[in-house]
């Protein structure tokens, strides 16, 4: 004879659904939990990469943009962009905008700003969008200020202001700037006048530092990723900088993949905590399903049949949680963004995206059955004879096919993971690592099952009732300690992670840090620079080294044009970095290897290198790099390498070259300036006075921006960890609930024997208190080692928790913990003996 | 000595059986070889204190429980030879079970429950032949009730309904009164005996009751986990 078929088989599962999902409302909550992380985070993830790539063209302010540093493009050049479509220039420069009159008490003289200056042809995608009136293309004795600089130089329309020899009146305040993100990090607020109006200023001379950018608009037969390649490879070597509109900021881009891929592995280890609470959710669900599934059995049941009844309950209300997740999951990116403000970089509309959904949903499923697969296989396994017999005795047991299912779905689960990653081997650590905690709290709780049954029974019959509990048949022991082991390494997890970072925030401030960095220098001047700053404040420390800026073009035979993706850490390859040259080893370096120069060496081109940089290349001493700067290439062979320190907040190059191969290069100089407070207002008047040119940047804004930024970032890490912490707590509760069934029992029978409610939750609480003790040198160890490699490996940051705000996380997790398996005993505590004993 | 069935086919037959259970640290020997044949449409009471191995005698006959060792052959099946599946299935329309506690499903109907074994044999019209079982045990009028709402001896009618639905060839029932008073378990038994009788089925009780067994053609009694004596009632 046949068995059920699917139909007969859900109309029997939906009948014993009638009272509701009550036993199943935990399998619900934390797919829905794990699976709205994740499409929340995937969904925002992807809105904003959408965005950044639909809105590419005016992010990038034209199809593909060339950039070069410290020059312009020669006529020969231009002419040539032209050919391709509407070319549009614009030069970039950091500058000093001083407010005519002087400062107040309350509004300060100067400040730094990024000035900008465009061509008639500007903006070629987007509009700049003014507080009042329309934009035009600008005089050039007129200017556009941002709303930032318009608020901390108290100016108006109609206002004047100074940029080095040039005085602007104030045309309008920018509302919004088409192409601010494209331009990247920016020191200071924006500031807009035309390029005539930006030659006014003086400001524009050989060895400062400025960018020019030429974007162009493309006519259609042109594609911007082949012009992009084959400027690039015409033009290597020069230093040219090349963007296309679909990676029209990469810097943002970056973060937020990175960001959201760390997120989002955050979330996937949510779910993967989260399936413990599933797996136990189901447990205490088909143990409560025990006496029916016998009776089944009894009445001619197969196993068969009884996997197809509850895997059809458990995958209905399975697909909910996931659906509800997904659903919530969706409508949560608009939210996040209202909420975020100006912290993310655009501001994407609502929009389904169906592969992370999609992606979201894979996981949800695969955890759910990955998770509910070993009790649904005691249960389908469980004997009819279990009719007669209490859940003590055993004789269930999970099949060898269904130890083959679990293993393909665990296979799937880590394929999706990888596929998905954008750092597959990241993505692997990280389940590897999850997975490896949950092995060691498994194998912990079976070895504390069976350390207690081997230690002496204690007199006291509480304690022996804890400690009894702890390896009697049927304890859930083991679920009870990965659950506990879980939340507890999570607290100390995530109270490593908030005071590392904490610390970080602290410490971004040397010791000594300069009060100023001054940049724009000119060269000759050196001197009368230092005479300046003395007259205002004698006892100042000055650190006054060349600038120019280069791209490493080259390094050993390895053209860096040629790469397809840039070695993992090869920051420094990625567009220019800043040059020096020196006769002597700078501060804040060490000698590692090789020899420096001498004072007046004069030979072949060498370069002392960061040592990290080199071992990053993968190259040493005797090797050769090759780098551009102002168009032209130097190779030069690695004299030495240094180890530098970074934390200084001086002066710090990863390429150093003797002074006789770029002295006469046109640049300028920057100086640092150590001083006491209260002198910044005079030296910074003073300095703006005799060189107009320069830029001032006070050190404390700039660590204030950095200390906002990680702020952020700690703020974003302590929400996704939140959702991991929820999902410890729901193992937890659902672990309790697993064993909610034998602990009813026991305490009706105590509370027949005369025992009180008092002495039955001291009974629970020295339950859960040994658990705890036990877990709390585990979940240090782990907490800790989760920690770290967030802050140090991921992060890049200082290892620098508090202990004692990480002990005294654990020791209140530990009471917390302990309070919800207490919460969770106490509807025990009101059984009435007789009524129980009559069900039972 | 044995009932006037002695010449008909045999329902039931088992050969020095035994059963343990418990641990490998802690086995227990329960039934320590039975023989025991069960001619069809024969009603048999095993009879015998707490602790002898009757219910688990049923078990082993019914296929609930697999036998350690000897055979069990029922309808001319080895029970011995099939695995957990196997037994269920050789359960199906063959057998049904009375137990002292009901064990109805308590989230389904008393229709639902009767027409759960129905179901699960693939008969198409479980609904309409469980309702008529359900009015043959005078419960017609309480088929949509759930068994929180029925007094016991209503469950207890219903899982004689339930064990009958089938038209098993053979019954048993494990202390079917137990859970009851005396009026209602007679009552009951009244029930049952007239439903084996409708059914033609091979009736096994196991009762601690002697008046009950005396309802029955044969009496066993059981001690220590073996046969102590073999007698007509």
């Amino acid at each position: 004879m046949s068995g059920l078929g699917w139909r007969a088989s859900w109309r029997i599962a939906r009948r014993d659904l009638h009272l509701g999902f009550r036993g199943l409302r935990l399998l619900f909550l934390c797919l829905f939990l794990g699976v709205a992380t994740l499409a929340a985070i995937g969904s925002l993830t992807a809105a904003i990469t959408q965005e950044l790539r639909d809105r590419g063209r005016v992010i990038l302010g034209g199809d593909v943009e060339i950039g070069m540093t410290q020059r312009e493009a020669s006529l020969g050049d231009k002419e040539a962009f032209r050919q391709l479509g509407i070319l549009s220039e614009t030069i970039r420069l950091r500058a000093m905008a001083q407010r005519v009159g002087g400062g107040t008490d309350s509004v300060p003289p100067a400040i730094l700003t990024e000035l900008k200056g465009v061509d008639a042809a500007y903006p070629l995608y987007g509009a700049v969008t003014l507080r009042s009136g329309n934009y035009q293309p600008l005089a050039a004795d007129r200017i556009l200020i941002g709303e930032a600089l318009a608020e901390r130089l108290a100016l108006r329309p109609g206002d004047q202001l100074r940029y080095g020899g040039a005085l602007f009146t104030i045309q309008a305040v920018i509302a919004q700037e088409p192409d601010r993100l494209g331009e990247g990090f920016t020191l200071g607020p924006v500031a807009i006048v035309s390029l005539d109006g930006l030659r006014r200023t003086g400001l524009i001379q050989p060895g400062s530092l400025y960018s020019s950018k030429y974007r162009i608009r493309l006519e259609p037969r042109y594609d911007p990723a082949t012009v992009v390649k084959d400027w690039e490879k015409a033009r290597a070597g020069e230093g040219w900088t090349f963007k296309e509109r679909d990676r029209a900021a990469p810097g943002a881009n970056r973060f937020i993949e990175r960001m959201g891929q760390f997120l989002s592995l955050i979330g996937l280890a949510a779910l993967v905590i989260a399936g413990i609470g599933v797996s136990n959710g189901v447990a205490s669900y088909l143990a409560g399903k025990r006496g029916g599934i016998a009776t089944l059995k009894v009445l001619g049941a197969t196993s068969a049949d009884i996997a197809r009844i509850y895997r059809l309950q458990i995958g209905a209300v399975a697909l909910l949680g996931i659906g509800a997740g997904l659903i919530v999951g969706a409508a949560l990116p608009p939210l996040i963004v209202a909420l975020a403000g100006d912290v993310l970089p655009v501001s994407p509309g609502f929009r389904l995206h169906p592969l992370p959904l999609a992606t979201s949903a894979g996981y949800g499923l695969l955890i759910a059955f990955l998770f509910t697969f070993p009790p649904l296989g005691r249960a389908r396994t469980q004997p009819a004879a279990a009719i007669f017999r209490s859940a003590i005795e055993g004789g269930a047991r999970i099949d060898r096919r269904g130890v083959a299912a679990m293993t393909l779905a665990a296979a799937l689960l880590i394929g999706l993971a990888l596929v998905s990653a954008r750092d597959p081997l990241f993505a692997a650590s990280v389940l590897g690592a999850v997975g490896l905690v949950l092995l060691l709290l498994l194998a912990l709780g079976l070895a504390v099952s069976r350390i207690a049954r081997r230690l002496p029974r204690p007199r006291r019959p509480l304690l022996r009732l804890a400690l009894a509990n702890l390896h009697r048949p049927g304890a859930q022991t083991a679920a009870l300690i990965v659950a506990l082991g879980l939340a507890l390494t999570l607290f100390v997890t995530l109270a490593g992670i908030q005071t590392s970072l904490d610390s970080e925030i602290r410490n971004v401030v040397p010791k000594k840090a300069p009060a100023q960095i001054v940049l724009d220098i000119p060269a000759p001047q050196k001197a009368r620079f230092e005479r300046l700053v003395r007259a205002e404040a004698p006892e100042a420390q000055l650190n006054i080294v060349p600038v120019l800026r280069g791209t490493i073009t080259a390094y050993g035979r390895q053209r860096v044009a040629d790469l397809a993706e840039l070695p993992e850490g090869a920051w420094f390859l990625r567009g220019e970095r800043g040059v020096t040259y020196s006769a002597v080893l700078p501060e804040g370096s060490e000698l590692v290897a090789g020899r420096w120069w001498p004072k007046d060496y004069r030979g072949p081109p060498l370069v002392s290198l960061d040592a990290e940089a080199a071992k990053t290349l993968g190259i040493g001493v005797g090797g050769t790099l090759t780098i551009s700067i102002l168009g032209r290439e130097i190779e030069a062979r690695i004299a030495s390498l240094r180890k530098v320190n970074w934390d200084t907040m001086g002066f710090n190059y990863i390429l150093v070259f003797p002074p006789a191969t770029l002295q006469s290069a046109p640049h300028s100089l920057a100086s640092t300036i150590t001083m006491d407070a209260g002198h910044d207002a005079a030296v910074t008047r003073a300095l703006l006075a005799a060189f107009p040119g320069v830029s001032v940047i006070a050190v404390g804004e700039v660590i204030d921006q950095i200390g906002t930024i990680l702020t952020q970032m700690a703020r974003a890490i302590l929400v996704a960890a939140s959702v991991a912490i929820l999902a410890g707590i729901a193992v937890l509760v659902g672990a309790i609930a697993a064993s909610r069934q034998a602990r009813s029992y026991d305490s009706v029978i105590l509370k027949t024997l005369g025992a009180t409610r008092g002495q039955l939750l001291l009974g629970q609480a020295l339950e859960y208190g040994l658990l705890a003790t036990v877990l709390a040198g585990v979940a240090l160890g782990l907490g800790s080692l989760a920690a770290w490699v967030v802050i140090v490996q991921i992060f890049d940051f200082r290892w620098a928790p508090d202990w004692a705000i990480v002990l005294a996380t654990l020791g209140g997790g530990a009471l917390l913990t302990l309070g919800i398996g207490l919460a969770g005993s106490l509807p025990l505590l009101s059984v009435r003996p007789a009524r129980a004993l009559r069900q039972m | 000595m044995l009932s006037d069935t002695v010449d008909a086919p045999i329902a039931v037959d088992a050969a020095n059986v035994t059963l343990m259970l418990g641990t490998r640290d802690a086995p227990v020997s329960i039934l320590k070889g039975v023989d025991l044949a069960i001619p069809l449409g024969q009603s048999l009471a095993i009879l015998g204190p707490s602790g002898s191995g009757k219910s688990s005698l049923m078990a082993v006959l019914s296929g609930l429980e697999r036998a350690t060792g000897g055979s069990v052959r029922v309808g001319g099946v080895d029970f011995t030879t099939l695995d957990e599946d196997g037994l269920a299935r050789a359960r199906r329309g063959r057998i049904g079970i009375i137990l002292q506690a009901f064990h109805l499903l308590p989230t389904m109907t008393a229709l639902e429950n009767v027409a759960v074994p129905l179901e699960l044999a693939g008969h198409a019209d479980a609904f309409a032949m469980a309702a008529e079982e359900l009015r043959a045990v005078g419960l017609g009028h309480r088929i949509d009730h759930y068994p929180a709402q029925l007094s016991g001896g209503e469950q207890q009618r219903v899982a004689i309904a339930r064990a009958v639905v089938g038209r098993p060839t053979l019954l048993f029932a494990d202390e079917p009164t137990g859970n009851l008073d005396a009026a209602t378990g007679a009552a009951i038994m009244d029930l049952l005996f007239d439903r084996q009788a409708a059914a033609a089925a091979t009736l096994v009780i196991i009762t601690h009751d002697p008046v009950l067994a005396r309802r029955c053609q044969r009496i066993i009694e059981m001690q220590d986990g073996r046969i102590v004596a073999d007698r007509a009632a």
